[in-house]
């Protein structure tokens, strides 16, 4: 499914040499939970950001799902992104003029589906119904919690069923109860066929996971 | 991308609002300008339609007096010999004349009030005369006269001039130019008032037999009306010849320090205002950058993002445009008989097309700046990295 070889990110700050990532090489089957743990500062994010085609490396090749991500055009990039990934950020990233529907429904909106308006409106009520927001479809951000937030970023990454879902720290903020409701949920997902990649420094998170990998100084390591 | 749009515009109410009150202003000030030439010159091309004639010859020393007449109804008195009149009938391409004669009239007791009195000869009349058959009246008769929309006398009423009585049989349209304080009246009462002002009136009239003021010419069709003009001023001497076009070149002239302000202002208001409404845009979208980030991450385009930052700019020009363009129009109309008094040019509202014309031009100009001030801005967003606009950004 997805298939980094040598990756290198690295820019200057300053006099000095910055390498989030010295030399990444990866594997992830269809419909694994991946893990990848790491420190804060360790290049986690800035790896998931590059296999989600939101950076581009300064060397190395990602494939997905056979395509060279780095050779693609803008708009080929663009409709990979909307048609094959869901991101979930550390934030939840919703729009503050929008409706919890409303967000949800973007997803759909920008990948430019041919459903109707009704249709995408119908099909994100029904997701925000599948994470616990019956009674939130119509509220905007600002009206939901943390773990609300979370959801319906999580209903959104859903929106166009990709196959692959890369989760950048989902659970960071949570309390212990909403972060078992969000992690249920991923799993639920993933069990369901949809493969995930997760990011996050709480290792107690890896009895979730198919394979969890720890990201050190910019390079994956594996674990146990 | 439209919803998108529009809940982005209203979520932000102050900026927004002050941006479209910027294009506003831009919008009235071009829309101002134009709308007053347009008014003025179709004023003008009205009011020699409907006098019916294709050339108004005037006494050569006179120019400016019978301008004063025929555009602000200033009233004057001026003659030259009606043996002008066989010379120009005889001038090739003339079809008809009609000499009239314009007298003032006085700010004294004798007179009801100061206004230019025409008189016409009804045998050779093509300017009332259609008027008075097109509203079924009888032609003019012994002391009967057609008055001006703007003179306050209604039908029936009496007015009285130099000490003679006149009945009010008619009240003409209004035209916005010097028509509507105009009076019309015979030759032949004219004559008579003249000679009966020696002992009714405070200050006589001086009417001679044998003189007129303005002769109406109309141009058969096969004849160029410049060309027809040229040849009369060449052959009567001590004439000069008023046009449609040289009227409209006047009234421009008159206007042309009004429309340069507006149309300067219109213009500083652009440059100011087009830098101002960039960085406003620009702070926007550095505000927006995760936004942008994540729109970009759930798969928009960088040609979406450009259309998303231009269209927003667009929407908000063409609310402030239309604003802009109904607010001075309203104005413009509102005050329009004290513009026309100020400014001493003869004003209406434009025709439909003029009006559509110039309402369309404003409408792409403003438009165009609100595009252009987005550029920059659209650019600069288009091209952001969406991991990095994602990272910097708030959302």
């Amino acid at each position: 499914m997805i298939e980094a070889r040598g990756l290198v990110k690295s820019y200057h700050d300053g006099e000095r040499e910055v390498r989030p990532l010295d030399g990444v090489d990866f594997i992830c089957e269809k419909g694994e939970f991946i893990l990848i743990v790491g420190r804060s500062g360790s290049g986690k994010t800035t790896f998931l950001n590059v296999l989600g085609g939101l950076t581009r490396p300064t060397t190395g090749s990602v494939h997905i799902v056979g395509k060279d991500i780095l050779a693609l055009s803008d708009a080929e990039s663009s409709a990979l992104r909307s048609r094959t990934i869901g991101f979930v950020f550390q934030f939840p990233g919703l729009l503050s003029t929008l409706s919890a529907r409303e967000n949800v429904a973007l997803s759909a909106e920008i990948a430019g589906t041919s459903a109707g308006k009704s249709v995408s409106a119908e099909r994100a009520q029904d997701l925000l119904v599948r994470v616990g927001l019956r009674e939130k479809v119509d509220s905007p951000p600002s009206h939901l919690s943390g773990g609300e937030l979370k959801r319906t970023a999580i209903a959104r990454a859903l929106m166009n069923s990709p196959s692959l879902i890369l989760a950048d720290e989902p659970t960071a903020d949570l309390d212990v109860d909403t972060e078992q409701e969000v992690m249920e949920l991923f799993r639920e997902i993933n069990c369901e066929g949809t493969t995930i990649i997760m990011v996050t420094h709480n290792i107690d998170l890896a009895s979730y996971a198919s394979r969890v990998v720890r990201m050190e100084k910019g390079k994956l390591v594996p674990v146990g | 991308m439209f919803g998108l749009i529009a809940r982005s515009i209203i979520h932000r109410p102050v900026r927004n609002g002050a941006l479209i009150l910027a294009f506003a202003f831009i919008a009235a000030s071009l829309f101002s300008g134009h709308y007053l030439l347009a008014g003025a010159s179709d004023c003008v091309k009205s009011e020699i339609a409907k006098l019916g004639a294709d050339i108004i010859v005037v006494p050569q020393d006179y120019t400016a007096d019978s301008e004063a007449v025929l555009l602000r109804g200033e009233p004057s008195t001026f003659f030259f010999n009606n043996s002008v009149v066989p010379q120009i009938i005889n001038v090739s391409g003339v079809e008809q004349v009609e000499p009239q004669i314009f007298i003032a009239t006085l700010t004294a007791s004798c007179c009801s009030l100061p206004v230019q009195l025409i008189a016409i000869d009804p045998t050779q009349d093509f300017t009332i005369t259609p008027w008075l058959e097109a509203n079924q009246l009888k032609p003019l008769g012994q002391d009967e006269i057609i008055v001006g929309n703007k003179i306050v006398a209604g039908v029936g009423s009496n007015l009285t001039f130099y000490g003679h009585t006149f009945r009010v049989v008619g009240k003409l349209d209004p035209t916005g130019t010097g028509l509507d304080t105009s009076i019309f009246l015979r030759t032949a009462d004219a004559y008579t008032m003249a000679d009966e002002s020696k002992e009714n009136a405070i200050k006589p009239l001086v009417l001679s037999r044998g003189v007129v003021s303005a002769v109406l010419v109309r141009v058969n069709d096969a004849a160029e009306v410049t060309n027809v003009s040229y040849r009369i001023v060449d052959r009567v001497p001590g004439t000069r010849v008023l046009t449609s076009s040289a009227l409209v070149s006047t009234v421009s002239d008159q206007l042309a320090g009004i429309t340069q302000i507006l149309d300067l202002s219109a213009l500083v208001a652009t440059l100011i205002s087009l830098p101002l409404i960039a960085l406003i845009s620009l702070m926007v979208v550095n505000e927006r950058r995760r936004e942008i980030g994540v729109l970009r991450a759930l798969g928009a385009t960088r040609t979406m993002i450009f259309r998303l930052i231009i269209w927003e700019s667009v929407i908000i020009a063409a609310i402030g445009g239309i604003l802009g363009i109904a607010s001075s129009w309203i104005v413009l109309m509102l005050f329009q008989s004290y513009i026309a008094e100020v400014t001493r040019i003869p004003l209406s509202m434009p025709v439909v097309s003029s009006l559509v014309s110039i309402s369309a031009i404003t409408f792409i100009v403003t438009v165009a700046v609100g595009g252009i001030a987005a550029l920059y801005p659209a650019v600069r967003s288009a091209l952001m990295e969406p991991y990095e606009a994602i990272r910097s950004g708030e959302l």
